[in-house]
């Protein structure tokens, strides 16, 4: 055998070429299975782990109906129709069927979509319900899908939609309680993790199953009564019309707890259309967002700093004129001729600005001196939470601003400004909260819109109650402040009331600022008033104001308080007294 | 007894060695490849059946579908293994011309009926592998053309070694370069398998490496199948697409469809870490990793068995090639050498390029791995082959035992070529 030599070692060759070969291997292994395992389990994961997010639904809204709970929020199916127009074999069929059935859900232009061809997806319609959806389902169609989404639908339409706010297309909730409870109401997304197969069939190997069921939305019920509240808006708009004003805006508590039974603010808009709104105002609740110059009705704060310090009584009498001089300033009345001796009670029904000043200075050493402006900085912003945030559930509430007298700007003219609702910037709901207060017994209750959850049975869990803070002025005080209001509304407006119930107001009329100095020709109407039988049942506050309109409290905002008032006499079926 | 007696002189003749007992380490290797293989169609056999079943909407296929089919292949290939061993060699080497004809042959008509569209042929993709036999299944007669392809060149290549023109390039290497390439056309031109085409090339490299070819002819001969490799890439594009593939390595992006083959491969391996996921388990087999059960089986089993289970099986693939070199090595005729070497050469590249496209150090060829694959056609030629290696096993001659401890190679065997069993009955 002449090749034995070269065969066996061509075959021990063949031999370490082999074993050369599958060390290779083992150390390819042993870099993909040990060293690279996390990677490729990673990305194993990325392929094979397929994850679902169950929407957890958001939670509805409520109102109260005279004590009943009434959805006003609530969430509707709908379906957004889409076609795939390479494999729509009878493309005039599924036209006329979009026509037909979901016309007026229907894209502009959709009979093209459905002509594109080297497409595969086109949405033809929005917002189409059930019932059309399965009327096009039945025409049994090539090409035609639907895809399910929840909506928010407002049976109330309009009614309250600034305080509710709405649902943007991203399902964020925007502006009013959608804003402000976004969280609550969206729940939490359940997670469905699964190891599937490459067609997403779930399978039962491994252990990174996941099934976390969705926890749905915080169903949310307000303070607010439907009846109260659709009562208000439109006493509102019948005022706002009646006056040629273009907003306005009213706000109706109970001084009893705090709570809002009505809230709204024109111009208003539909929830459920918020994409056409083309005023972004449109989108504020006035008495939260808004902080004006209230003007004369924070009188009534004047006097009853006043009467619970004992610097003046409503008996109390002054020697009345036309001017008052303070520092450098002329402080002018609206009502001139009620010179000489009169008592404050007369200032307040005449909405005398001199009588106002005079308190100011009745509390200081005769001027308006610190510590006249001090007691008056303490009762507005430390005792009726005047200037600051109420904490009302309601997104975007305004701050609005007292300057307190250590400030620059916090001088004797600014608090004799002050005295009658000038130089200061308020929100109607920090008003109606502290004059709340004022003829309550002297109980200062922040003000609230939530009365609560509703839980998986329907029933009501009742929100605990913010913290009140009692003696903000004596049971004397709040006692003479409503005989006042109610005199004051009585020297005028005697006749507007139902006959044997206690109902007190005071009327305001401030200018506006414009560029930083007061516009006399463009005036804000605001009516703060109360109404009850033994005791004060509810707080009504208005405002009305327009571009360029000289709006007076007693003219234009006073009719819708009557308006609201004597309604809301009736609805709480309250007991005339004799 | 008297028949055994008669085959054994007959064998003999051809090598002057008396049957004794085969080295049974063979069918214990081949054993336990089996036995994997059936564990591994048990465990993904459902997963599998459920992929087909939801694609073709359909529940033909049940969960133990693939473990029965594969169990009936194994019970064929232990039959055709049994078979050959009983097969007298030197009848297959007599016959060896006509074997490898009837192999072209088959190809050639599964090439005209390919062409003309008759039923019998089946096809994927434009390539006709596979003829069709209806409930018996389909059989690929590449591997029949393989084996008739082993036996033929064994036989020439060994007359040519043992006149001492192994080298001659117009005596050996054109007529070797012609059997080749009229066998490429079928198998890699029509076919369009470059997986068995590479086969073909390593079996005779083999054979040519034991007969002796000097090492530039030899490198000349690598240098070239290369080129011709590298042309046959370049006009296919489905071939470049893999190669790209492999050439982003590691860093392949899953979404790439090209590579998604491979990146699923290696995500099963990855995944399956030190000790696998377990029987059973395997998520890459639900549909992910395409090939499960044939091709991409040894990543199923990277999946399954982790580190561990991937180096047992190289472990036991090392061995069975191993003990087919050792036969070789103690065959004392260079036609059964060759034989032997040929199936070495035919199992080695089946392992090495599946095993190397599935973990990424080679670019993809369709190509099964030996014994564990499911397929019928495959299982049963290569135990035909190792049925052969097995047969020889009973014919090799040992070291002598009488010039001590030290290894011995055949030059200071020369003039001892005995069995241990048998008196020299020529040379």
């Amino acid at each position: 055998m002449p090749n034995d030599v070269k065969v066996n070692h061509r075959i021990k060759f063949l031999a370490i070429i082999c074993l050369a070969v599958m060390a290779v291997f083992v150390m390819r292994l042993f870099y993909l299975q040990i060293v690279e395992h996390d990677k490729y389990i990673a990305l194993a994961n990325k392929e094979q782990l397929k994850r679902l997010s169950i929407p957890a639904k958001r939670g509805e809204i409520y109102m109260m109906d005279d004590g009943r709970l009434t959805k006003v929020v609530l969430n509707q199916t709908v379906y957004t129709m889409f076609v795939d127009p390479a494999i729509v074999d009878e493309p005039e069929k599924v036209k006329d069927a979009i026509r037909e059935v979901v016309g007026g859900n229907a894209v502009d232009g959709f009979s093209k979509l459905v002509d594109k061809k080297e497409t595969r997806y086109q949405v033809v319609a929005k917002t189409v319900t059930r019932t059309q959806a399965q009327l096009i389902k039945k025409r049994q169609l090539k090409g035609i899908g639907f895809q399910a989404e929840s909506r928010r639908v407002y049976p109330e339409k309009k009614l309250a939609a600034q305080t509710l706010g709405f649902v943007n297309f991203e399902g964020n909730g925007q502006y009013g309680i959608e804003g402000m409870f976004d969280k609550e109401l969206k729940g939490k997304n359940g997670l469905l993790q699964s190891v599937t197969d490459v067609s997403n069939v779930p399978l039962t190997i491994g252990n990174k199953n996941i099934d976390l069921p969705a926890q749905d939305g915080r169903n949310i019920v307000l303070t607010l009564d439907r009846n109260i509240q659709a009562y208000s808006e439109q006493a509102l708009a019948r005022g706002v019309k009646r006056s040629g004003a273009d907003s306005g805006s009213v706000i109706v508590m109970d001084p009893n707890t705090g709570k809002v039974l009505a809230m709204s603010s024109l111009p208003t808009y539909d929830p459920s259309k918020y994409n056409v709104v083309t005023n972004a105002q449109a989108f504020n609740l006035g008495a939260v967002n808004n902080p004006y110059e209230p003007g004369s009705v924070m009188k009534t704060f004047t006097m009853a700093t006043g009467i619970d310090t004992g610097a003046v009584k409503p008996s109390s009498t002054y020697v009345n004129t036309d001017y008052i001089k303070v520092e450098d300033r002329t402080i002018t009345n609206a009502s001139k001729g009620e010179t000489g001796t009169i008592t404050f009670q007369h200032a307040l029904n005449w909405s005398l600005n001199t009588g106002m000043v005079t308190v100011a200075e009745r509390l200081g050493n005769g001027t308006i001196d610190s510590k006249a402006r001090s007691t008056m900085y303490r009762y507005l912003h430390d005792k009726f939470k005047l200037g600051e945030l109420t904490g009302i559930e309601v997104s975007g509430e305004a701050a609005g601003r007292i300057i307190a007298p250590d400030e620059a700007d916090g001088n004797a003219v600014r608090y004799s400004n002050m005295t009658f609702g000038q130089g200061m910037d308020l929100t109607m709901v920090q008003v109606a909260a502290g004059f709340g207060a004022m003829v309550n017994g002297g109980t200062y209750y922040s003000p609230t819109v939530i009365e609560g959850a509703v839980d998986k049975d329907g029933q009501l869990v009742k929100a605990a109650p913010k913290p009140a803070q009692p003696n903000v002025i004596s049971p004397s005080t709040s006692s003479q402040m409503r005989d006042m209001v109610i005199k004051a509304r009585r020297a005028f407006y005697a006749s507007s009331d139902l006959p044997g119930y206690r109902v007190g107001g005071k009327t305001g009329t401030s200018q506006t600022i414009v560029n930083g100095s007061y516009e006399n020709g463009q005036t804000i109407a605001t009516y703060l008033g109360f109404g009850g039988d033994t005791k004060p049942r509810y707080v009504i506050m208005v405002e009305v104001s327009g571009k360029g309109k000289n709006l007076a409290g007693n003219i234009d905002a006073m009719p819708i308080f009557t308006d609201i008032s004597n309604w809301t006499i009736d609805y709480l079926k309250l007991q005339p007294q004799r | 007894m008297e028949r055994l007696a008669n085959r054994a002189r007959t064998v003999g003749v051809t090598m002057g060695v008396r049957k004794h007992r085969p080295d049974y380490s063979i069918v214990l290797y081949m054993g336990l490849l089996m036995l994997l293989g059936l564990i591994v169609m048990y465990a993904i056999g459902p997963q599998r059946a459920q992929v087909l079943n939801a694609s073709y909407d359909t529940d033909f296929y049940t969960a133990t579908y693939f473990f029965g089919k594969q169990a009936l292949s194994l019970a064929l290939a232990l039959a055709v293994f049994f078979l050959v061993t009983k097969i007298p060699v030197g009848w297959l080497q007599a016959h060896a011309k006509k074997i490898f004809l009837a192999g072209l042959a088959a190809c050639g008509v599964l090439a005209v009926s390919g062409w003309v569209g008759a039923g019998i042929a089946k096809c994927s993709l434009g390539a006709c592998r596979w003829f069709d036999l209806g409930p018996l299944g389909s059989i690929q007669p590449a591997e029949f053309l393989k084996f008739g392809l082993l036996v033929f060149c064994a036989g020439f290549i060994a007359h040519r070694a043992q006149a001492g023109l192994v080298n001659d390039f117009y005596k050996t290497l054109v007529p070797l370069g012609v059997i080749i390439g009229i066998v490429a056309i079928f198998v890699i031109g029509i076919q369009e398998d470059m997986g068995t085409g590479i086969a073909i090339l390593a079996i005779v490299a083999a054979m040519m490496t034991v007969a002796g070819v000097r090492i530039r002819v030899g490198a000349v001969l690598v240098a070239a199948a290369l080129l011709i490799g590298a042309l046959m890439i370049v006009v296919a594009p489905h071939r470049i697409e893999r190669v790209t593939a492999f050439l982003q390595g590691d860093n392949a992006s899953v979404t790439d469809a090209s590579a998604y083959h491979i990146v699923h491969a290696k995500i099963a391996i990855g995944s399956g870490g030190l000790t696998g996921v377990g029987i059973g388990n395997s998520v890459q087999a639900t549909g992910y990793l395409p090939e499960a059960i044939n091709d991409s089986v040894f990543a199923i089993m990277g999946e399954t068995f982790g580190f561990v289970g991937l180096v047992v099986v190289l472990v036991l693939f090392s061995a069975l090639l191993l003990s087919l070199l050792k036969v070789a090595e103690r065959l004392p005729g260079l036609p059964e050498k060759l034989l032997v070497a040929g199936v070495f050469g035919w199992l080695a590249s089946h392992v090495i390029l599946n095993v190397a496209a599935m973990t990424g150090v080679f670019p993809l060829t369709g190509i099964t791995l030996p014994l564990l694959s499911f397929g019928g056609t495959s299982m049963v030629f290569i135990a035909g082959a190792l049925g052969l290696a097995f047969q020889l096993s009973s014919y090799t001659v040992h070291h002598s035992t009488k010039e001590g401890e030290r290894y011995e190679d055949s030059r200071s065997r020369r003039g001892l070529g005995r069995p241990r069993y048998a008196s020299r009955s020529r040379m």
